[in-house]
C-alpha cells in the first residue's frame, strides 16, 4: 500500500496550479546530501515509496534515508469507458505537490559518491527533473 | 586560515525588490549593515568577493564603507529557492573585544568502533551555537567518534570546544549516535502494509454530528 494520510479534512480537491518556488523545505536539513526538484510536480505516493526503496536497497542498510515530503493531496479519476459528466471521479491515489527547490530525499551517514549513486537511481523514478545537493553549513 | 580580502561596500539608494534585482544583474549583492545603536546602512557588495569570503567560511570580514575600513560580522546570508545564488547578506557592527553567538558546523572525525558490528554512525546535529570572542570564531568543531560502540551517543556537552568558547546549544542535545537500522526497516514495511484503503474524513464527521443534533 502506497503512502496516504490517516485523516483528511476533504476527500477530493480541485487540481489547481502549482505556482511559485519553494520557500520552505528547500535545503538539506537532516542528512548530508539531498535530491532537489527543479520543477513543479505532483509526486504520487507510489513514486515516493519506489524512490525510498531504491535508495535503501542501494545503500545496503548503511546510512539513513529521509523522505522530506508526504502525499497529502488526493487525486481523483474517472473509471475507464465512462461518459463525461455525472460528477467528479472518486479518489484514485495520493500525491505530494512540490514546488521547484523542494528537497525530496536526504541521505546521511554515507560517502558522497555512494549518496550520488543512490540518489541518481531515485531521480530516475521521479516524474520531474531533479538534482543532487549537499548540505549548506552555517 | 586564508587571508581575508577587503570587501568594498557601496552605499545604495534604491530599496525593494526591483532595485535589488537591478543590482544583482550588475553582479552586486544587496547588504544591510546594522548594530551597535547606529543607523542601519543599505549597501551593495561584489558577488564574487562575498562568495570568496563565504567559501572560506569567514565570519568576520574587513570592509571598506564610506572610505573607512572596519570589521563586520556576517550575520545572515539569504539564498534563492534552489539554495544556489546568494540574494542578500546581513552584516553587524562588532567590537573586537565583544563576545558573539555564532553557529559553527560540527565535523565528525574517524570511523566508529561499532561499525564492525553493523552499526551506522548517524549525525543528529549539524551545527552548534557557540559564544566566543569575535576574533576567535572557529571554522568548525571536530568531534572524535572512533571510540563509539553500537548504542553510544555523544551529547553536545561532550564536545571539546576551543579555548574561550562557551556552548549555547542545549547541552543535552544528541550530536551523533551509532545504531543498527535493520530492525527499523522491517517495522516500516509492516506499517506500509497495514495502511487503510481510504483515510478518515474529518469534514464528514462534523456533518453527521450536525445532522444528529437537528
Amino acid at each position: 500500500m502506497a503512502l496516504m494520510p490517516k485523516r483528511v479534512k476533504w476527500r477530493k480537491y480541485q487540481r489547481g496550479k502549482i505556482r511559485g518556488n519553494a520557500c520552505r523545505g528547500n535545503y538539506v536539513a537532516f542528512g548530508d546530501f539531498g535530491l532537489q526538484v527543479l520543477g513543479p510536480a505532483f509526486i504520487t505516493g507510489r513514486q515516493l515509496e519506489a524512490g525510498r526503496v531504491a535508495a535503501t536497497h542501494f545503500l545496503h542498510r548503511e546510512g539513513k534515508v529521509y523522505v522530506r515530503v508526504f502525499p497529502h493531496r488526493s487525486v481523483s479519476a474517472k473509471p475507464l469507458e465512462t461518459r463525461m459528466g455525472k460528477g467528479k471521479g472518486e479518489p484514485d491515489h495520493w500525491a505530494a505537490r512540490v514546488r521547484p527547490g523542494t528537497v525530496l530525499y536526504e541521505i546521511g551517514g554515507v560517502a558522497e559518491d555512494v549518496a550520488r549513486q543512490a540518489l541518481a537511481r531515485v531521480a530516475h523514478k521521479m516524474p520531474v527533473r531533479c538534482r543532487f545537493v549537499t548540505r549548506h553549513h552555517a | 586560515m586564508v587571508e581575508t580580502i577587503v570587501l568594498k561596500l557601496e552605499k545604495r539608494e534604491g530599496r525593494g525588490t526591483a532595485a535589488s534585482r537591478r543590482l544583482r544583474k550588475q553582479g552586486l549583492i544587496p547588504v544591510i549593515v546594522y548594530g551597535h545603536g547606529a543607523d542601519p546602512v543599505s549597501a551593495a557588495v561584489s558577488l564574487h568577493d562575498i562568495t570568496l569570503e563565504l567559501q572560506h567560511h569567514h565570519k568576520l570580514v574587513d570592509v571598506e564603507l564610506d572610505g573607512k575600513s572596519e570589521k563586520l560580522l556576517i550575520k545572515d546570508v539569504q539564498y534563492d529557492h534552489l539554495y544556489d545564488k546568494i540574494i542578500h547578506v546581513d552584516m553587524t557592527r562588532v567590537n573586537l573585544n565583544e563576545r558573539v553567538t555564532v553557529t559553527v558546523p560540527v565535523v565528525l572525525r574517524g570511523t566508529p568502533a561499532g561499525a564492525a558490528e553493523d552499526g551506522v554512525l548517524d549525525q543528529l546535529l549539524a551545527d552548534v551555537e557557540l559564544e566566543c570572542l569575535v576574533t576567535a570564531i572557529p571554522e568548525e568543531v571536530r568531534v572524535k567518534v572512533s571510540d563509539m560502540q553500537v548504542g553510544d551517543t555523544i551529547l553536545a556537552k561532550d564536545i571539546k570546544l576551543p579555548q574561550g568558547s562557551v556552548l549555547v546549544t542545549d547541552p543535552e542535545t544528541a550530536v551523533a549516535t551509532v545504531r543498527v537500522i535493520a530492525e527499523e526497516l522491517e517495522a516500516e514495511a509492516e506499517v506500509a502494509e497495514e495502511g487503510a484503503a481510504e483515510p478518515e474524513v474529518i469534514a464528514r464527521e462534523k456533518e453527521s454530528e450536525e445532522g444528529e443534533e437537528s
